[in-house]
């Protein structure tokens, strides 16, 4: 699978990236759960039998049962982000699984924070083996996707700036 | 005067019960899932643009000081004799050994679902029900040493390695830095596997379970890894006097990392202190 979205070096990403507009995690959030339900669709009819799994010959796209786990993923595209912010929506039976980029990057998810792997389907199935045997994600993962403090992190591009 | 961190393997019964009771009331109060609930909100990653307060950035160091400051004032406020004991996890390194004491932090999850089933915050203990989180566990989950594949927690040497730099932290003041101490701490390596994971980094995944994610807080020992850490700093900065806190300015306009780190005299989000007002430490508290 092709890590560098884009083909552009990470350096490059981040530098393009700096000043840039971009959506608030809210409005990732609120994309992240859109696309949720709508990919859920699929495993609800297809639940009840085991997901070969499916991986797009590009890398755009994943859909596989990894340890008794439905995991789908797909790299949304949007003309309007910069290539540093390509975003993968990713689902662990059906339930949104926020993934972060590492600026060599690399990828890592809130479930497995300590550790960086070099593809989204890597690091959601790392996610599958950090989450304990029974445990699900929250319905809406609240602190990377809604939950931000955006007073906190104004001031502290404020603080920074003064 | 300032007042002493100690090593928890050295804490007498009474203490230990003290320190777990302050935990817990400020848990009951609903104030420790706020501590949570920050950690979670402040991990920003470098891959991503905005600023890096907590991790994969220089401030990582006096951000976590102030964080345990934070939590040790508010267990002071409950129990004044109360201090945040550190975990020597080059000495205490087995599955057994302290904190994973029944009078301390219980012992490993059980291998059907990586529940705690032991000691003060077992979840059917009444006293620990996880609220803030990624996954919807209730309960607090550990894997230590990582039964699947398992792992070692560093080693003194790997903490030699770090403290041996002379230098605090370099450009680009990321996860990807080769050298500096701060990084070879927080233990960022390249690539993934076991060798890319060290230190800081390490003992997160060793302990595996809530610590392994964004919603480490959950598990206790959170704060006694991180009082540990916080020691490597001020030993790292008896050992290399003439070495400061850096970058000791901001990142310039034309830097990719410009806004995206905490400068020396720069206010460390959330807190009005700066990185420079954070480095000495021995009016409050030292560590015996």
């Amino acid at each position: 699978m092709v890590v560098g979205v884009g083909g552009v070096p990470v350096g490059a990403e981040q530098q393009k990236g700096a000043g840039a507009a971009r959506p608030s995690r809210r409005e990732v959030a609120r994309g992240l759960l859109a696309s949720a339900a709508a990919v859920s669709l699929a495993p609800v009819v297809a639940a009840s039998r085991p997901a070969p799994p499916v991986e797009a010959a590009d890398g755009s796209s994943f859909d596989e049962t990894y340890r008794g786990r439905r995991i789908q993923g797909v790299l949304v595209a949007d003309a309007a982000r910069q290539a540093a912010d390509a975003a993968w929506r990713i689902t662990i039976d059906g339930r949104p699984l926020h993934l972060m980029r590492r600026a060599d990057g690399s990828w890592l998810s809130m479930i497995d924070h300590y550790t960086s792997y070099p593809t989204p389907l890597a690091a959601t199935r790392a996610a599958v083996d950090g989450l304990g045997p029974g445990q699900r994600l929250r319905d809406l993962a609240p602190g990377p996707m809604g939950g931000e403090h955006p007073a906190h992190r104004t001031e502290g591009h404020d603080g920074v700036r003064a | 005067m300032a007042y002493v961190r100690r090593d928890v393997s050295t804490l007498t019964a009474n203490e230990r019960r003290r320190f777990v009771n302050a935990l817990l009331a400020l848990k009951r109060r609903g104030e420790y899932d706020e501590f949570v609930r920050m950690h979670i909100d402040f991990y920003t990653s470098d891959g991503e643009n905005g600023l890096r307060s907590a991790h994969m950035t220089p401030s990582f160091l006096p951000w976590h000081r102030r964080f345990l400051l934070e939590l040790e004032r508010a267990l002071r406020r409950i129990d004044s004799s109360v201090t945040v004991p550190y975990w020597d996890w080059t000495r205490d390194r087995t599955k057994t050994s302290v904190p994973w004491t029944k009078d301390l932090l219980g012992g490993n999850g059980r291998r059907a679902d990586r529940q705690v089933t032991t000691g003060p915050f077992a979840y059917a203990s009444g006293h620990w029900t996880l609220k803030e989180g990624v996954t919807d566990g209730k309960f607090l989950t550990r894997d230590l040493g990582r039964a699947a594949a398992p792992i070692q927690l560093p080693t003194r040497s790997d903490l030699k390695w770090a403290l041996d730099d002379p230098v605090y932290d370099v450009w680009p003041w990321n996860s990807t830095v080769t050298k500096g101490f701060r990084n070879k701490l927080e233990g960022w390596g390249p690539g993934s596997g076991s060798t890319s994971w060290r230190n800081h980094n390490r003992v997160h995944r060793w302990v595996g379970g809530a610590m392994l994610g964004g919603a480490s807080v959950n598990d206790p020992v959170f704060w006694l890894h991180h009082a540990f850490v916080d020691l490597q700093w001020y030993r790292w900065q008896r050992a290399h006097r003439n070495h400061r806190y850096l970058p000791a300015q901001p990142p310039g306009a034309g830097d990719a990392q410009h806004r995206r780190v905490v400068a020396r005299h720069e206010k460390l989000p959330p807190w009005d202190e700066t990185p420079d007002q954070l480095e000495d430490m021995s009016r409050t508290y030292r560590y015996g």
